[in-house]
């Protein structure tokens, strides 16, 4: 039987962020789903042009981008929205026009994609009924999120699926494991410097990504470890900027710690090859993407023990999770990670179960069966 | 290749091939700094381990001859092509960022067995690069690798970009699949694998901010001061491009107290009164000691050289035309290389854009809808607002620097509006826009306009003639002083780069700065609308085009956009 799903985000491909990776790949996967069984998929995005799609993830005739004009959505959604089989709201902050078209066409299921902190606090009177009368399923990317959704809104556990994120579908996966010789080049490194790693949005008003419990292991572990390095990439703001500036000074580790600012996707994996160890204590991961990729390239990862990471990591088998309160337990980790050197084959290794537990073929398959409403295998 | 090359090197010509790799380097060179045999090229170490072909000049190349030499390099020649090779055997990769200059090479490691393309970090030399399956070719004009029969087919979007732009934007070129090299990149062939990595070369370094306006005036002082004097090194003749304007007559005046030999200036003027710069660049001219050759342009000579102008230009810009009289001058006067003052308006603020900006963010206030009535005025000038309706920072370049709007460009080429719009805007590679302050201005200035339009079109006129075009305010470290320094003190409301004159007002006289600005400015408008081709509107094809002639001859519309649309109707 011929079906219609949309899904509906707020951004998806002018800015980079794990919601926004996740979503390209879902949309990859549903445009290619739709296309083998002959359904329509359709990307909607409100904040997106349309010259911002990334063509490598679907066909442009799929992909409507509204440039911020809510206008167009709302008569968009009352024209077509409401002829949906399926509708996929990537945000809670969508939860209006899931109601609308509901309304409109009570036939239509409506799903919900519930990733981490956007869900795990008390919500609107108008996004909670929405949760709980106009929403057929929710989905979560990781176990930790399902929790939060019945903890904090009382939805009933049926309601809640599990769908871990995947790796992007066109993230390189090296096959070789040599660093990078232009980014040893670039932070005038040698081979023999071992580099921890963190990549995250550095923003001031995010203060949970736990980089700060980094940079204070680091003042105590380069004694221990002579020509230890920590690169800190991702975007900052001006004032956090100041804030991380300082603390590196007060820590007395201008030496060991590099800051990169944004990092160009296309170096990505590049970086990733470059460090011994990726490190992100973190207390409000969804699930955290970014250990997946991290993994994907070989990287071993330390997360926080108390968010969505553990599922990124399964519950250990891919990686550590430490109590990101115990300074302490942060520290012997690391030490223990660095006392033994990554080998080649440890890498491989992480790189071949990564990819076992987060591919998207997998990811298709179990989104198939959700559509079809089959149970899991 | 090395034929249609001829103009920018007659002074040699040599050719390399290794048939394992099937690897060929063509060189012709323009010698500047040794000027004997031992600077033939393509260039390879005693032991044949790195071949090298190279357009441009090392700066520092005796710095790091003195350095490597320390480290028991040996050299055979006094070129800074061999400090290139040497500085590649002790350094490898790591060498490229040690280079200051004007530079693009491509250098061949026999034993890794790759080729590495280097263009220099301010993007002043060229380096055009063609990927087919598994071959890579290059060249530093696009018309070689045209004439070769590499890359023939032309990129179908090239006129919709030149005709929004004014001229084709890096890294796009009238030819398909053939890209510029961005600057301060490299390019890594694998010959094994017949694969590529393209890479920036720069050293990451985050250096404190410069808040204090006494130190900052120190700096661009003591900065600049060093950039002329490393950009006069030569041992052929060397000159300095003289428009009246402030940034070459600070360039002429530094390179006065430097200069051993005496200093050879070269000027333009013109009988148009309003055009004659004469004045002020005599007061610059009492100051210096040397030659100094001033030359009429005239409007005959507008006409007669515009053909030759036009198949100068490798690639159609509407600009150039200046550089193209004044290169040709300089060749005369037995000139290989001069100074110019390109880069001073960008880094400082000379343009309008600076305060446009500003009023720019206020009406990115308003939903980008609200700006879709503007393509309907008639009025050329309002219709750009239309820019407003695409939310996209090359819509926001545009509005302030671009030609026609996508509504014109669409009537002209008789394509549809939303074929127009996805070749301007699927460009992912710019999203630099974000406070709408002086700084930005500076980005979009440097990044797009100078280096797209400025930057190409004086090394390829300049090299039609033989002559390489030096720019000291964008030297590495200069550029990196103007960066440091914070908007706060680097741009002034009131008056345009108030810091640079500011640093200078010992040595610049009051009067060349203290007026309206002018520019490097020909009297375009009016031989443009004399030339019996350019406004003749039935030669034009299309309504669109006919009307907007007429609007020229009216002199309602500005000379650069009438003679974008004479270059695409020759082309077409």
């Amino acid at each position: 039987m011929s079906k219609k799903i949309i899904l509906l985000t707020l951004q998806t491909f002018s800015t980079t962020g794990g919601i926004q990776k996740m979503t390209r790949t879902m949309a990859h996967s549903l445009d290619i789903i739709s296309k083998q069984q002959q359904w329509d998929f359709k990307l909607w995005s409100l904040y997106d042009s349309r010259y911002d799609l990334m063509s490598e993830y679907l066909a442009k005739e799929n992909f409507v981008g509204f440039g911020r004009s809510k206008m167009r959505l709302a008569l968009d959604t009352i024209s077509k929205g409401r002829k949906a089989d399926i509708l996929i709201l990537s945000h809670i902050n969508l939860a209006l026009i899931g109601i609308i078209v509901k309304i409109l066409n009570p036939k239509c299921k409506i799903w919900l994609v519930a990733h981490g902190i956007e869900v795990w606090r008390p919500l609107s009177f108008l996004k909670t009924s929405f949760l709980k009368k106009f929403c057929n399923q929710i989905i979560c990317v990781s176990n930790f999120t399902k929790h939060q959704m019945i903890k904090w809104h009382n939805v009933g556990s049926s309601k809640c699926v599990v769908l871990n994120n995947v790796i992007d579908p066109f993230i390189i996966h090296p096959e070789e494991f040599e660093k990078p010789e232009y980014l040893l080049n670039r932070y005038s490194l040698t081979a023999e410097n071992q580099v921890i790693f963190t990549l995250t949005r550095l923003a001031s008003s995010e203060q949970y990504k736990g980089y700060e419990l980094v940079i204070k292991a680091i003042s105590h572990l380069k004694e221990k470890f002579s020509g230890l390095k920590y690169i800190l990439a991702g975007q900052y703001d001006a004032t956090e900027e100041t804030r991380i500036k300082d603390l590196i000074s007060s820590y007395n580790v201008k030496n060991e710690v590099i800051l990169t600012g944004f990092l160009s996707e296309r170096e990505l994996a590049d970086y990733f090859l470059l460090a011994d160890l990726f490190v992100l204590p973190s207390k409000k991961e969804g699930f955290g993407i970014v250990f997946i990729e991290a993994l994907s390239c070989g990287l071993p990862v330390i997360c926080g023990n108390a968010d969505g990471s553990v599922d990124a990591i399964r519950n250990g088998e891919l990686g550590t999770a430490i109590n990101v309160n115990d300074q302490d337990e942060l520290e012997k980790t690391i030490s223990s990670y660095l006392r033994s050197p990554l080998t080649v084959k440890t890498r491989q290794k992480l790189q071949k179960q990564c990819l076992q537990y987060f591919n998207e073929n997998d990811y298709q398959q179990n989104l198939l069966r959700l559509i079809k409403d089959e149970p899991a295998a | 290749m090395c034929h249609a090359l001829e103009h920018g090197g007659p002074d040699d010509e040599g050719i390399y091939s290794d048939e394992n790799s099937g690897l060929v380097f063509g060189h012709r060179r323009l010698s500047i700094i040794d000027l004997s045999k031992n600077g033939h090229q393509p260039m390879s170490d005693v032991q044949n381990k790195v071949w090298i072909t190279f357009n441009g000049e090392i700066y520092n190349y005796l710095d790091l001859k003195e350095k490597l030499v320390s480290l028991g390099a040996r050299f055979n020649s006094n070129t800074d092509t061999e400090v290139i090779i040497q500085a590649y055997l002790h350094w490898g990769m790591s060498s490229f960022s040690k280079l200051r200059g004007i530079f693009a090479f491509g250098l061949y490691d026999t034993e890794k067995k790759r080729t590495y393309l280097v263009r220099d970090s301010s993007g002043v030399k060229p380096l055009y690069y063609h990927i087919e399956d598994t071959e890579l070719s290059f060249a530093s004009e696009v018309r070689a690798l045209k004439k070769a029969g590499i890359a023939t087919e032309a990129d179908k979007s090239w006129q919709v970009r030149f005709l929004a732009y004014g001229h084709i934007p890096e890294p796009y070129t009238t030819q398909k699949d053939v890209f510029s090299l961005p600057k301060g990149e490299f390019l890594c062939w694998d010959h094994k694998k017949d694969t590529f990595e393209i890479h920036s070369y720069h050293v990451a370094n985050s250096p404190a901010k410069i808040y204090d306006v006494l130190e900052a005036r120190e700096l661009i002082r003591t900065g600049l001061t060093r950039a002329v004097e490393r950009q006069l090194v030569a041992d052929a003749p060397i000159g300095v491009f003289l428009s009246g304007g402030t940034d070459s007559s600070i360039i002429t005046l530094l390179a006065n107290q430097h200069q051993l030999a005496q200093l050879k200036t070269i000027s333009i003027f013109f009988n148009e009164k309003a055009y004659d710069e004469r004045m002020y660049q005599n007061l610059v001219l009492e100051e210096i000691k040397g030659e100094k050759y001033a030359h009429l342009v005239r409007q005959e000579d507008f006409e007669e050289f515009l053909p030759q102008i036009i198949g100068d230009m490798d690639m159609p810009t509407t600009d150039g035309i200046n550089t193209w009289f004044i290169s040709r001058f300089a060749h005369q006067d037995g000139l290989k290389a001069v100074l110019s003052g390109v880069g001073a308006d960008e880094l400082f603020g000379g343009y309008p854009s600076f305060s446009r900006i500003k009023f720019l963010k206020k009406l990115r206030q308003f939903p980008p809808v609200s700006f879709s009535a503007a393509r309907l005025f008639s009025s050329d000038k309002y219709r750009k607002i239309s820019f407003l309706t695409y939310n996209h920072p090359i819509a926001d370049y545009l509005l302030l620097r671009g030609h026609y709007s996508p509504t014109d460009i669409a009537d002209i080429l008789n394509m549809d509006l939303g074929e127009v719009e996805d070749i301007l805007f699927n460009n992912k590679s710019i999203s630099r826009i974000k406070n709408y302050n002086e700084e930005d201005a500076a980005w979009l200035e440097l990044n797009l306009y100078m280096q797209n339009q400025l930057l190409r079109d004086t090394d390829v006129m300049g090299m039609s003639h033989g002559l390489e075009v030096r720019v000291p305010f964008l030297d590495e470290d200069f550029k990196a002083i103007a960066e440091r320094i914070s908007i706060d003190i680097r741009f002034d409301e009131n008056q345009p780069k108030k810091l640079l004159i500011d640093s200078f007002n010992n040595l610049l006289p009051r009067a060349v700065w203290d007026r309206s600005k002018m520019g490097f400015t020909f009297p375009l408008q009016q031989w443009m609308r004399e030339h019996h081709e350019i406004n003749d509107e039935s030669s034009y094809h299309g309504k669109r085009a006919r009307k907007i002639v007429k609007d020229f001859k009216k002199n309602t519309m500005h000379w650069s956009k009438v003679f974008a649309l004479y270059q695409i109707q020759r082309y077409v």
